[in-house]
């Protein structure tokens, strides 16, 4: 099985420490996100009618639309996670080999029913 | 309301503009979901597995996974990326009448979709990372279930938008 690649992308396929830091950002990026979802933790807060931005939660403005907090949640997640995963680079690798591989999948897929759960108003009759 | 280039507006109309964003979107989406519906095929039957056959599902599996791979890392993001802009308008203009009539259940089923494209977006640099290393079997477990997950993720997301698309699409 032969690959072609370009030398960047061969030596990064090739680094130890973007193992680490692609593992761990992958184990935390769904945790972090329910956490920011259920807890409401968006870095900012969107409001698409007047086109204005809030840093953190805010509410909706009367008479201005709804205010949206997905793109602050993302934001949280994808901060906080890239944060880890660099934090992990910088232990000795013998401790980040031991991440087991598997939790890169067993853990988005255990957020599920946390999530479903936690859009329990939108499941009604 | 929402992010509009001004200038594209003195050639096109708004929904003009919105119609070929959403095109775009789900476009790209559709190939997603091929890219990562082989590689997942070609994961869960390996080609070896059914030596003798030939026919369309053993052709339909029998893809170079790692030559996905890089190609499925930017599908996803620019998906993410066109479907986060057409959001706004969603967020506006769909989403208010979805509720007004009712439909809690349709816009549950988005809410998890948004969710899951996030989520996803987390896996992308491991998943990249275990097919530039197919060769190196401690990540044959890892990265054929991490496929199937990414990949059973695009599917909901794809579904759960046409659906939405059904309730309040085109011309409503």
């Amino acid at each position: 099985m032969s690959t072609t690649t370009v030398p960047g992308t061969a030596s990064l396929a090739a680094s130890a420490t973007f193992r680490t830091f692609a593992t761990v950002f992958a184990i935390a990026t769904p945790i972090i996100y329910v956490v920011c979802e259920l807890q409401n933790w968006p870095l900012f807060t969107y409001h698409p009618g007047t086109n204005r931005l809030d840093l953190g939660w805010a509410p909706p403005v009367r008479n201005e639309g709804p205010a949206m907090h997905w793109y602050g949640w993302t934001a949280t997640t994808l901060l906080a996670s890239a944060a880890l995963g660099v934090l992990a680079t910088l232990l000795p690798q013998s401790v980040t080999r031991r991440i087991p591989l598997s939790l890169v999948w067993i853990v988005p897929v255990a957020m599920l029913p946390v999530l479903i759960y936690s859009l329990k108003f939108f499941w009604r009759w | 309301m929402g992010i509009i280039p001004d200038f594209l507006l003195d050639y096109i109309s708004v929904s003009t503009y919105w119609t070929i964003l959403f095109t775009i979107h789900a476009l790209l989406a559709v190939a997603l979901l091929g890219a990562l519906s082989h590689q997942a095929m070609s994961v869960l039957m390996p080609a070896r597995a059914r030596a003798g056959q030939a026919g369309i599902v053993t052709r339909f599996s029998t893809v170079h996974g790692p030559a996905y791979a890089a190609a499925v890392c930017v599908l996803w993001i620019v998906t993410f990326f066109f479907g986060a802009w057409i959001y706004t308008k969603y967020r506006m203009y769909v989403r208010i009448p979805i509720e007004q009539a009712g439909y809690w259940k349709t816009q549950g089923v988005f809410e998890l979709k948004e969710h899951y494209a996030t989520i996803g977006l987390g896996l992308l640099p491991i998943y990249w990372y275990m097919w530039k290393n197919a060769r190196d079997a401690a990540y044959d477990s890892a990265r054929k279930w991490l496929t199937v997950v990414l990949t059973v993720m695009c599917w909901y997301i794809f579904l759960a938008g046409h659906i939405v698309n059904n309730v309040r699409g085109f011309g409503s």
